[in-house]
């Protein structure tokens, strides 16, 4: 009997599965994602695959699953009808915000809508201040006359957020208490459950969050589960969380606001554990796609974690400076930047005379224009076949057919011509805005944080990661690039590597140089009993249950914290030094200066990372894929006005393992490889295409 | 395009520019230690050509447009031929260069083989800069003397080395000098960012390609503010607006007159009929007038206009010297902001005559300014200090938002957990205010009110704000936002107090602030009624408002409107007008 293990990842337009075996045989599929119902498509999805390879259900040793049924219903408002009380003169918290707005001199901006509009949000008489006592008690009746006005509209959920109570739950208890009585099987969150932290604004949207998009959550995966118990399918359904680990999909449940970034989550964990095979623990995973490219940091063999991110802020465009746009979370995410760049984004003139990339996107319908199915603007990719760069007949081994000359003729009119360019000038050109635009992400995640490029491999994956890399490689003066295998597919390859995590935090907001060492020992204690019983509630023993701590730090008075790892065993004053000391390298490594011994450094918030470990590594060395590639042969493509045209040959991966040179292109099933001249190409022992371009 | 300069190269450069300028403000947004740079983003970060020219800014703070290119000038007037690699140069004196004296001008001459290429500039307002008040920004000092240490444009750094005569001077002169030095490290570190970045694009391409793309930048964005402009009327449109007092002469209104002429791909905003200058310190110099001014102008261009000092070839902006919009010695300016906002507003109003369509009906007229501070028990001092806004009037296509950051300055606000816990301060509460929006077919925003408690035996309480008296104009018939208000203890006794106020407060005090509301655009009778039932179901309208102002009668039992009602409610309403006109502008109630 064979032992697989599963991944699926639910993209906007395809979902994908992926089957791995302990031999490191891999099976593939995409499958069409079904909006109206993504639990029974992929049931139906795994059925297929599994009548086709003869798999058996109770072959499959455990699921792993991203999923954007999160993120979607924050996107598309469609989550649940909640309710949410609150203190007394702060009713409006949800809708004030934090007053700021993504956008300068825009007379049209428009907020977000609040998850919880005005009327469903109650008030009761009560003070907790902050240092956690209570000033004015809450009485009961008090508390049951602002849930009944809520369930007299016929909420589905209710949210419990209170000035202070990161201090003190005690009053968010009563609310909680009062709720379950009226109403037993209500769903109900309270803020100090969701993220015991300071500041009402993030906890208040983090709960609110959370308790929106709870039933739904709850609902697909019971569906989901239901629907593989209906097959025999009784492994284990484990959720990917925003943070990288994963989840068992009952714990996803109960607090689905760590999943809402499952998705993009997903490559970066493959990334980090792909490169890391091949003995790269510092590299930038790039990630693009039809729409939008992603970027993200991975130093030392660890993730970068990000604690505050929006939800359906629109596309990060420019820096991360100005924030308001979307639905706020605080909770630990991978630290991700996205720009509004892909293959489908739009090539035009504006009215400065100087071409631009994107922001508007072809999408999937109409498309480039290549695709002929009613584009009309020239797109990246039109760019790409217009350069040879991509395959002029067709993509995805004949399944999409491609009009080339439709591609140069919408580049040469709305392009070229009106620039007084030649088509391969502009077309090349439109191909390194595009890249221009998409080193944004890279630089918000690597220079902005104090951390040059040219330190760390570029990770492609996604549709159009592995065409872009060597070009964004090259304006950041990056030298390897490291393409993984099935790098189309690569998200829900990345599910495969994943482990077991909870995240636990509090908040400390105590000088460190004035703390008592003992009192901060005792919150770690604290936090990491809470990620050890969920481990041992997850089924894994005390040998296979471990806890790292880290610390946000900063100086006092400053707002941005960052994050610094803490050592095991007591703390003791010798430990909070040496925090200190750590915390100072950090911030002149990030931003070039550090202050004086004097200044005091505050610990702002406690954190623990809780881990269930595993005997053996997740997936084997060697991976044995399909090979799907149907094309060799050669093309003449476009390499910029130092080389010019180039009769370049096509060439599967396999054929570069002893090793090769540009110009050439690696045409594959999911994704194509530019290699441009000058650029080194091996496959190393995992699969991966490694390449490398010329010192300077 | 200019002829020599290829249009792809082009496109990188101006993106990396303008990613530098973004990458400086994200280093000084993530090290700073003060609230005014954290939570007000009350600094901004651009890169300038050789000559002082912006070529790109950061999306930073929009009073600052526009103001970079007058504090280089007065350094280059020193120092044109004096500049040497690791300099680095700064100035505060709103009388030589500067805004006023919190904001500290930051310039670093970048060069490249010999030569000067450009400019790295970083402004921050420093939490404290000395003076008679605590964090250098109070509104009733009546010259610039009072306000704190003035740096005429000096060498922070020669050829890399500390000027310790300057440093020394002003660690003497600031009451924080740890935060303000730790801010000024900020600057300093997002200047050599730009650095860095500025020298390898000009050793990507070459020194001469360099300088014709930074040229082309200001041709470029030049060229799209005339086409914009070419697309509005040509006219001359006026407006007057007032600010309640000065704080120091109460009860004495101070006009603010605009006349905005345009005339084929230009525009000038003429602020002559301005009020002389007041004795308070809410004058403006000709920058804060100026950045203002272009700021409004901006709002209603499109958005793809890059921001640099190719938008202000097309825009000009004058002021008579001695005025409220051009401050001459020794006049005081520390609080010049609340005259920005106001400023915005009036010319907001002359081009709501040109562009009806696009600008919308008067905010709450910039932000509400309180800082709480005094001693503890142990004499350690405490500065609490907020600002905040967040009101817009009503647009010709939407309703004014609510909750909203002003846009001249978008600032974000501070939690009322972190405030609790690091100041003897408690907020009782900060929440929307009923019926205080104006009516129109698109409403004004709904304002909202905080109450703070005050937690020491004695404090010192300072609030600034306006628009008691001058309410937040409505527009085309939309009617003004309720007035602000500033209340001592509103449960018990409730005192009224003026727009501009400084008190001692005492242990268990309670001050309250009431934004003013939006001002409403369009006839409130066209509103549709089901967003009058909307607002009344979520209380920011009520059931007697939703009659009076809109004429729509809402059946509260089953949330539905009353058509019938409502239809003949609003025809006895309309049959009742004396005339069909609209107004333009209207600042009060009917009757």
């Amino acid at each position: 009997m064979k032992n697989y293990r599963i991944g699926v990842d639910i993209g906007g337009t395809f979902t994908d599965i992926v089957l791995l075996d302990d031999d490191g045989n891999v099976i593939s599929r995409k499958i069409s994602s079904s909006v109206e119902n993504y639990a029974r498509a992929i049931v139906e999805g795994l059925e297929s695959v599994f009548a086709e390879h003869g798999v058996a259900p109770r072959e499959v040793a455990e699921i792993m699953h991203g999923t954007t049924v999160a993120s979607n219903a924050i996107l598309e408002l469609a989550g649940a009808r909640v309710g949410l009380v609150t203190s007394k003169g702060f009713r409006d918290v949800l809708e004030l915000r934090n007053l700021r707005m993504p956008r300068l001199y825009d007379l049209t901006w428009e907020k977000p809508p609040p998850l919880v509009e005005r009327y469903l949000r109650t008030v009761v008489d009560e003070r907790v201040s902050a240092a956690g006592e209570v000033v004015r008690p809450l009485a009961r009746d008090d508390a049951a006359r602002a849930v009944r006005r809520l369930l007299d509209e016929g909420v589905e959920a209710i949210a419990v957020c209170l000035v202070n109570s990161y201090a003190n739950p005690v009053h968010e208890r009563v609310v909680a208490e009062v709720v379950r009585e009226l109403a037993p099987d209500l769903p109900c969150c309270t803020s100090f459950d969701v993220l015991p932290e300071i500041k009402e604004y993030e906890r208040t949207s983090t709960t609110v969050v959370n308790t929106y998009v709870l039933p739904i959550v709850e609902r697909y995966l019971n569906t989901l589960r239901t629907g593989l118990d209906a097959r025999d399918l009784r492994a284990p359904l484990l959720i990917m969380q925003s943070n990288g680990g994963l989840t068992p999909a009952a714990e996803a449940a109960t607090k689905p606001v760590n999943i809402v970034e499952s998705g993009p989550a997903a490559g970066v964990v493959g990334a980090r554990a792909v490169a890391r095979q091949s003995g790269l623990e510092n590299v930038i995973s790039f990630d693009m796609g039809g729409t939008t490219a992603k970027a993200s940091l991975v130093e030392r063999g660890e993730y970068t974690r990000t604690r505050e991110y929006s939800v359906g802020g629109g596309i990060m465009t420019g820096s991360r400076l100005l924030t308001g746009g979307g639905y706020l979370l605080n909770v630990p995410a991978i630290d991700l930047a996205e720009v509004g760049a892909g293959g489908g984004s739009i090539v035009h003139i504006d009215t400065g005379g100087s071409m631009q990339v994107g922001p508007r996107s072809a999408g999937a319908r109409p498309g480039p224009v290549c695709y002929g199915l009613g584009g009309t603007a020239p797109t990246v990719t039109d760019a790409g076949v217009a350069l040879g760069h991509l395959n002029p007949s067709f993509l995805c081994a004949g399944e999409l057919p491609i009009n080339a000359d439709a591609s140069r003729r919408a580049l040469e009119d709305t392009v070229a011509r009106p620039l007084g360019l030649t088509l391969e000038h502009a077309a090349w050109g439109a191909r390194q805005v595009a890249i221009a635009n998409m080193i944004r992400a890279i630089r918000a995640v690597s220079s902005e944080r104090g951390r040059d490029p040219r330190d760390y491999a570029l990770f492609a994956f996604g549709g159009n990661g592995a065409l872009f890399a060597t070009g964004m490689a090259e304006e950041l003066g990056m030298r390897t690039i490291v393409v993984p295998p099935a790098a189309g597919l690569f998200s829900a390859f990345g599910l495969l590597y994943a482990e077991i995590e909870h995240h636990y935090s509090r908040t400390v907001r105590r000088v460190l140089r004035d703390a008592d060492p003992a009192s901060i020992d005792a919150i770690y204690r604290d936090l990491e009993a809470q990620a050890d019983a969920q481990l041992a509630a997850d089924g894994f023993d005390t040998g296979h249950r471990a806890c790292t701590r880290t610390a946000m730090l900063h100086y006092q008075g400053q707002i941005y914290e960052l994050e610094v790892p803490v050592s095991t065993g007591r703390i003791d004053r010798a430990g909070l030094n040496a925090l200190t000391e750590s915390f100072g390298r950090e911030h002149a490594h990030t931003y070039g200066h550090r202050a004086g011994a004097e200044e005091p450094v505050e610990l702002v918030t406690a954190q623990v990372l809780g881990r269930g470990l595993g005997d053996r590594p997740r997936v084997p060395e060697r991976l044995r894929l399909a090979d799907r590639n149907a094309e060799s042969g050669s093309r003449r493509a476009y390499f910029g006005r130092m080389h010019g045209w180039i009769d370049t040959p096509v060439v599967a991966r396999a054929a570069l393992g002893g090793g090769g040179e540009g110009p050439c292109i690696v045409e594959e099933y999911d994704s194509t490889c530019l290699v441009p001249p000058g650029v080194r190409a091996t496959v190393d022992a995992s699969g991966n295409l490694v390449l490398t371009r010329p010192d300077p | 395009m200019s002829g020599h300069v290829d249009p792809i190269d082009f496109e990188l450069f101006k993106n990396a520019l303008f990613a530098t300028a973004d990458e400086m403000a994200v280093t000084v947004c993530r090290t700073t230690y003060s609230g005014v740079l954290r939570d007000n983003m009350d600094f901004s970060t651009s890169i300038t050509d050789a000559a002082g020219n912006v070529i790109a800014q950061g999306l930073t703070l929009p009073m600052h447009l526009g103001s970079v290119r007058t504090a280089l000038a007065a350094v280059l007037a020193h120092y044109d031929h004096d500049m040497r690699e690791s300099d680095v140069f700064v100035l505060n004196d709103p009388f030589e260069g500067g805004m006023h004296l919190p904001d500290i001008f930051m310039f670093k001459p970048v060069f490249a083989g010999g030569e000067r290429v450009a400019f790295a500039c970083c402004t921050a307002h420093q939490a404290d800069i000395g003076g008679r008040v605590p964090g250098s920004n109070a509104a009733d000092s009546t010259e610039i003397y009072q306000e704190g240490l003035r740096i005429p444009p000096m060498r922070l750094f020669d050829a890399g080395k500390r000027n310790e005569t300057l440093w020394r001077l002003i660690e003497r002169n600031v009451r924080i000098p740890v935060q303000v030095f730790g801010d000024i490290r900020a600057q300093l570190a997002a200047c050599e960012i730009a650095e860095r970045e500025i020298r390898a694009q000009v050793t990507r391409y070459g020194m001469e390609p360099a300088r014709s793309m930074m040229r082309e930048m200001l041709d470029y964005t030049e060229r799209m503010t005339r086409t914009a402009l070419r697309a509005l009327p040509d006219g001359e449109y006026d407006f007057e607006d007032w600010i309640d007092d000065d704080g120091v002469d109460f009860g004495a209104p101070i006009r603010l007159f605009v006349t905005v002429r345009k005339s084929g791909d230009r525009i000038a905003f003429d602020w002559d009929g301005s009020a002389p200058q007041v004795r308070g310190a809410i004058n403006a110099t000709l920058s804060v007038t100026a950045a203002t001014s272009f700021t409004a102008i901006r709002s209603i261009l499109p958005a793809d206009v890059p921001n640099n000092d190719g938008t202000f070839r097309a825009v000009e902006v004058t002021a008579p010297c001695g005025t409220i919009a051009n401050v001459v010695q020794p006049g005081a300016c520390a609080a010049r902001g609340l005259t920005a906002f106001r400023m915005l507003d009036c010319a907001f109003g002359a081009l709501a005559k040109m562009a009806p369509d696009q600008v919308c009906a008067a905010s709450d007229g910039g932000n509400v300014g309180i800082s709480v501070g005094g001693y503890r028990a142990d004499r350690s001092p405490f500065i609490y200090v907020d600002f905040t806004c967040g009101t817009w009037g009503g647009r010709p296509f939407a309703d004014g938002l609510e909750g909203n950051a002003n846009l001249l300055a978008n600032m974000a606000a501070q939690s009322a957990e972190v405030s609790e816990l690091e100041n003897p301060v408690e907020i009782l509460a900060s929440e929307l205010v009923t019926d205080h929006c104006g009516a129109g077919r698109f409403r004004g925003g709904a304002p909202f009110y905080r109450d703070y408690r005050v937690r020491e035996e004695e404090a010192t309480v300072q609030i600034r704000s306006d628009r008691q008296t001058h309410r937040p104009y409505g527009l085309h018939g939309g009617r003004p936002g309720a007035p602000g208000a500033v209340v001592l203890n509103p449960d018990d006794g409730a005192k009224t107090l003026t727009s501009k106020v400084t008190m001692t407060c005492h242990r268990g005090d309670v001050v309250r602030w009431v934004l003013p509301g939006g001002g409403g655009w369009g006839d409130p009778l066209e509103r549709d009624p089901k967003r009058v039932l909307r607002d009344v179901r979520n209380e920011l309208v009520s059931p007697a408002a939703a009659e009076r102002d809109y004429g729509v009668v809402v059946d509260t039992g089953r949330w539905t409107v009353d058509d019938a009602a409502t239809d003949g409610l609003r025809a006895r309403r309309r049959a009742a007008r004396t005339t069909d006109a609209l107004p333009f502008v209207t600042w009060n109630d009917p009757d």
